[in-house]
């Protein structure tokens, strides 16, 4: 086991540091810095740019109501603009030409059609307001009773998601997309890793010193690490971001949510992974590789998209059930049944242990296409062929 | 190896192969393209599984443990090609176990040996052809491995790194190494090998040591310069026949089985002897006969 440990130790740092080197990595990792920042940025720069409201009144606005107004726009994410009209008509005419939101004549508010967001509100609740505390302070409140009272404030709105467990259906989600993330960058890596080596033909060497388990495990240890640190890149700004500005309320998860997340994403990747090296060693191309793993790239697919589409509308669906139990898909199928409430602790660790078993199985596979597949060059080897001579 | 039979689908490429190699003798592996050196090389490795016989080291099974000591240089060549040449071969030496201070001192030692030292921090990819087969070579014995199997160590390369290499392989396996290649480059493996094993369409046609399958050919010529033109007396060996005679040289093929030397005695009791010389055959003409010959299972020893 040491013996196995320090070859496949060697094969990986190998790797990495060829990844690390490329070209290749380098760009990758700063569109993934661009992308992630402006992820985080663009969102503010759109929403958060200053709106300008306008309000037209007969003759200059009273002093009372820019005065609220004023006190609104600290609140709001907006400025108020004044427009003062000879009388309700001209008023009206303003608001109705576009160049007034609001129009405020005889007691009559006007409002444009079409976008005025919240400020007819904000104006109409001002008018209320001034008018309410006019009345109190004539019927005898001091100005202190009368602040006190209007410091009233509606109760705050929070949207809730019809979810049994929100903690663990944050945890579901990001594992279930960061996996399906992880194998669409890492997968194909994998797998033109291995077809690189084959074309190279530096694997018959390799062959003699190490087994196929190692060169195998290294190679996917090298992209599995570049590519964790891909996601990193990509996610740190945004959860970032999440953390400073806590308005989010992202829900604080248990360290064993956390851990089982973890444990689910190391199985899940390593199951597709071995099966993507696999598909590298039938190739004779290193550009076979994309058509080699389509086989993969469709059971993937397929089942990130019944999770989508079915798991997340209706869990209890015997489909759900299906592709969160079936090996193939299970590692993308059992987080999103997960997140959404429905799968016991008993069903997510028996899914597991299948998950692994048929990761061990996969390996010995993988293990076996690849020293077959090495030696026959010149044409795409089939998966029967390999398999076939194994058995005699 | 022992009784080595491998088909791929109809066609045979091994056919009951056996022989063996001995440690501080050098062994040539000889054969015309497509006989099977690769093959036997693959099976001795490990990299291909014969469909019958074994592969034996000191009369036991050999393991994977055992082999994974070896040095081993495929034909087709292998190096990673975005790797910087002394990096390479520090993670070959370090694959077969060593530290990497010692993978370090030994690739700086066997690059220098080997005219790479200048090139440590290149990328392999900007070596030329030679130069990529010269860290092919470092590669595989950078670990000094104790048996060392080549499949056409000297395609590729220049008179002057040929001899080099010649040099190296004479020097371990006189330290005692087991050293196995195969070649094209006979006149090479007359000079290099003591012994040889030959294979022709999957069968072992010739193996043995060089010098007495040389010795014991059909093709060595006695050649002859004598004073009078009688030749009366080559009568008494009816075995040996007259390849030319032209002037006063007289050249004849000596047939296994007959002394050369009785047969000098006679011509000088004869006539008096001015010049004499025995050829014996190049491994290129044994070559040449055992590859058109069909197998000729007399000179199996
Ligand atoms: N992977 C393979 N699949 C099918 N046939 C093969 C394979 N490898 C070798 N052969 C066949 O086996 C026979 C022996 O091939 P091998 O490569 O051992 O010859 P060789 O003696 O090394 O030839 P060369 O001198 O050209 O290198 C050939 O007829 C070849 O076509
Ligand atoms: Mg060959």
């Amino acid at each position: 086991m040491r013996a196995w440990w320090s070859g496949t130790r060697l094969v990986w740092e190998r790797g990495l540091v060829e990844n690390v080197r490329s070209k290749t990595f380098k760009i990758v990792m700063v569109l993934l810095l661009l992308a992630s920042a402006a992820a985080v940025i663009l969102p503010q720069l759109l929403a958060g740019g200053v709106t300008t409201y306008t309000l037209a009144t007969v003759g200059r606005a009273p002093a009372s109501l820019v005065a609220a107004l004023d006190a609104a726009q600290v609140k709001g994410d907006f400025t108020v603009e004044y427009l003062a009209r000879g009388g309700v008509e001209e008023v009206r005419a303003a608001v109705q030409a576009g160049d007034a939101t609001v129009g405020l004549a005889d007691e009559i508010l006007y409002v444009a059609a079409g976008d005025a967001g919240t400020f007819p509100v904000v104006v109409a609740q001002a008018v209320v307001r001034l008018e309410v505390a006019d009345r109190l302070t004539r019927a005898g409140l001091t100005p202190r009773q009368v602040a006190d009272l209007q410091s009233v404030q509606p109760p705050k709105q929070v949207t809730v998601a019809p979810v049994a467990d929100e903690k663990r259906a944050a945890v579901g989600f990001a594992v279930g997309i960061s996996l399906y993330m992880a194998l669409l960058f890492g997968g194909s890596a994998i797998a033109t890793a291995v077809a690189q080596e084959k074309a190279s033909r530096i694997s018959e060497v390799l062959l003699v010193v190490l087994r196929p388990s190692q060169i195998l495990a290294g190679t996917v240890l090298a992209v599995g690490t570049v590519t964790l640190a891909e996601i990193l890149v990509l996610a740190t700004p945004v959860l970032v971001a999440i953390g400073v500005r806590d308005d989010l309320g992202l829900p604080a998860v248990a360290a064993g949510d956390i851990a089982l997340g973890l444990a689910w994403f190391v199985i899940g990747f390593g199951l597709y992974a071995f099966l993507y090296a696999a598909c590298g060693a039938l190739v004779n191309k290193v550009t076979e590789v994309s058509s080699a793993v389509m086989p993969i790239v469709m059971i993937m697919l397929a089942a990130y998209m019944v999770s989508i589409t079915v798991t997340t509308h209706d869990p209890t669906s015997p489909w759900s059930l299906v592709i969160a139990v079936f090996p193939l898909t299970s590692p993308i199928g059992m987080p999103f049944l997960w997140a959404s409430g429905e799968a016991s602790p008993l069903l997510l660790l028996f899914s597991m242990m299948l998950a692994i078993l048929s990761a061990a199985g996969v390996i010995s596979l993988a293990s076996t296409v690849y020293r077959r597949g090495l030696l026959i060059t010149g044409r795409r080897v089939g998966v029967r062929e390999v398999i076939a001579r194994h058995r005699d | 190896m022992l009784d080595v039979s491998h088909a791929f689908g109809d066609r045979v490429a091994l056919d009951h192969v056996s022989f063996g190699v001995v440690p501080g003798v050098m062994t040539g592996l000889l054969g015309p393209n497509g006989a099977g050196k690769t093959t036997l090389i693959r099976i001795l490795l490990g990299v291909l599984q014969p469909q019958q016989g074994a592969v034996q080291l000191r009369a036991m099974p050999v393991t994977d443990a055992a082999r994974r000591t070896w040095g081993y240089m495929p034909q087709e060549r292998g190096l990673y090609p975005a790797m910087k040449v002394g990096e390479q071969t520090v993670f070959f030496a370090r694959l077969h176990g060593l530290s990497r201070r010692v993978a370090e001192q030994k690739s700086r030692q066997l690059l220098d040996e080997l005219d790479l030292a200048d090139r440590w921090d290149d990328r392999t990819d900007k070596l030329s052809g030679g130069l990529q087969q010269r860290l092919q070579l470092a590669t595989s014995l950078v670990h000094d491995p104790e048996v060392i199997v080549l499949d056409e160590p000297f395609a590729g390369l220049d008179p002057v790194a040929v001899a080099d290499l010649s040099e190296s392989l004479r020097q371990r396996t006189a330290a005692g190494s087991t050293v196995l290649f195969s070649s094209h480059q006979l006149d090479l493996v007359q000079d290099l090998c003591e012994d040889i094993a030959m294979i022709e369409h999957g069968r072992l046609v010739l193996l043995g040591k060089v010098s007495t399958l040389r010795a014991s050919s059909g093709r060595r010529q006695l050649r002859l310069h004598l004073d009078r033109p009688d030749r009366a007396w080559l009568q008494a060996f009816p075995e040996v026949h007259v390849v030319s005679d032209q002037a006063d040289e007289l050249r004849l093929g000596i047939a296994p089985g007959t002394d050369p030397l009785d047969v000098l005695d006679a011509a000088r009791a004869a006539s008096r002897v001015t010049d004499f010389g025995l050829d014996l055959p190049t491994l290129s003409q044994l070559f040449l006969d055992a590859a058109h010959a069909r197998p000729d299972r007399e000179l199996v020893s």
